[in-house]
């Protein structure tokens, strides 16, 4: 890895600034020894590769990833789940190199489960997806350096969105699994409940849904589902123009009860939604021309598990709708990779392991 | 790029098609993908979204170019 020279921090960052290093935002300066702390958080080799990230095809070292994670902010007790999420992208089923080259505006948005939500401090509850929560923050905003400094995405250039997002900054939080109804994601996932795991998926700006009604009615469980439906079979999206691709779903603990108070559970909900996420024909033809629909109403997601369904944010009217790119060799799927938290090292000065 | 360079590297005799306002990420792709040589020509930009007639335009216009870099002239 090659070092960089500066008199002092505040040259170093307009340094970086310049080099187009930078997110735009100011950053934690890299130091030799703040990297070579946070590397030893991960309990990995600093040499050791996770793979080649796009489009700039470049080895992802544990070294520079925790590059990333010093410049983006976090503590040494983040690492794990950053570790985590940059594995998870450079799984080939999530068509990273091409995500990062799109005109499209999406992200990875990063889910986190498990007891790894505590440990690193990942916020569930009201505004997770804003600003004020250092983890989720931090996390988010490292994976989004390691894109642009390993991954060489740059605005313009290799980079192609045409607007992007917010999100494109940072998209992390944990799902509160305590306010839950239902198992946890990981857990429907396939992965043990004592295990804790990232999953990431390419995301497009959260659609706020609003829902109310009187919890424990059919009445309302019904005018809810497609309300949420609706979100993903607005012809706007890829989702139901190009379809074939996945969405996400982050119910706040009010609507998720109201569904499971009727006796659905996470499954059900995933069916039913994908029941009714369908554009009629005739949308299709008005949007896109006629005769393309070929007179048949086309759904959103070829199954189910095509949603992942989540519970996060606070209490109240609205939940929260990602639709996504849906394009890419394997349209962009979502992937789940394991946090490794006994891993680490004992840090001097920190309180554990 | 990278379809074209999967192409090339499988043997396949191949030109890329990158339109203008990609010829950077472009070439960008080509270096990092270790085949900054590979023939290309640029179009127009945009390609995608536009109609066939567009398209068929731009394919007219392009044809003799594509030719040209396939045949190494």
């Amino acid at each position: 890895m090659s070092v960089l020279e500066a008199s002092d921090d505040a040259a170093a960052l307009e340094l970086l600034h310049e080099l187009g290093c930078t997110d735009g935002l100011p950053v934690v300066v890299p130091t030799e020894e703040r990297v070579a702390r946070m590397a030893l958080a991960s309990g990995l080799d600093p040499s050791l590769s996770l793979g080649l990230m796009g489009p700039a095809m470049a080895e992802c070292t544990v070294e520079l990833l925790a590059t990333a994670a010093v410049m983006a902010g976090c503590l040494p007790d983040h690492m794990p789940v950053v570790l985590a999420a940059a594995t998870a992208v450079l799984d080939p089923r999530f068509d990273l190199t091409e995500m990062q080259a799109t005109t499209h505006a999406t992200t990875p948005l990063v889910i986190v489960n498990g007891p790894a939500r505590a440990a690193a401090g990942v916020h569930a509850g009201f505004g997770a997806l804003g600003p004020g929560h250092r983890a989720n923050a931090s996390i988010g905003r490292a994976l989004r350096l390691a894109m642009i400094n390993i991954g060489g995405g740059r605005s313009g250039s290799s980079d192609m969105a045409l607007l992007g997002h917010g999100g494109k900054f940072t998209m992390c939080l944990a799902e509160d699994e305590e306010a839950s109804p239902w198992e946890p994601l990981h857990v429907a996932l396939g992965h043990a409940a004592t295990s804790s795991t990232v999953t990431v998926m390419g995301a497009d700006a959260p659609t706020s849904v609003i829902g109310t009604g009187q919890a424990g009615t059919t009445v309302y469980a019904e005018r809810l589902l497609t309300s949420l439906a609706t979100a993903f079979r607005s012809i706007v999206s890829n989702n139901a123009a190009i379809r074939g691709g996945q969405a996400a779903l982050a119910l706040n603990p009010d609507h998720a009860h109201a569904l499971h108070s009727v006796g659905l559970g996470r499954a059900d909900v995933q069916r039913e939604l994908t029941d009714r996420a369908v554009v009629p024909a005739d949308v299709i033809d008005a949007a896109a021309g006629p005769s393309r629909s070929g007179g048949r109403d086309r759904p959103c997601f070829a199954e189910p598990d095509d949603l992942l369904v989540l519970v996060a944010g606070g209490t109240g009217l609205y939940s929260a709708a990602f639709t996504t790119w849906s394009t890419g060799p394997h349209r962009n799927r979502a992937v789940t990779t394991p946090v490794l938290l006994d891993q680490a090292c004992a840090l001097p000065g920190s309180a554990g392991p | 790029m990278r379809d074209g360079i999967i192409l090339a590297r499988s043997g396949v005799p191949t030109v890329a098609l990158v339109t203008s306002e990609f010829t950077p990420q472009g070439d960008f792709v080509a270096r990092s993908s270790g085949m900054p040589d590979i023939p290309r020509v640029e179009l127009p930009h945009p390609v995608a979204g536009t109609d066939d007639a567009t398209m068929a335009t731009i394919a007219a216009h392009a044809a003799d170019a594509v030719i040209d870099a396939w045949s190494g002239r």
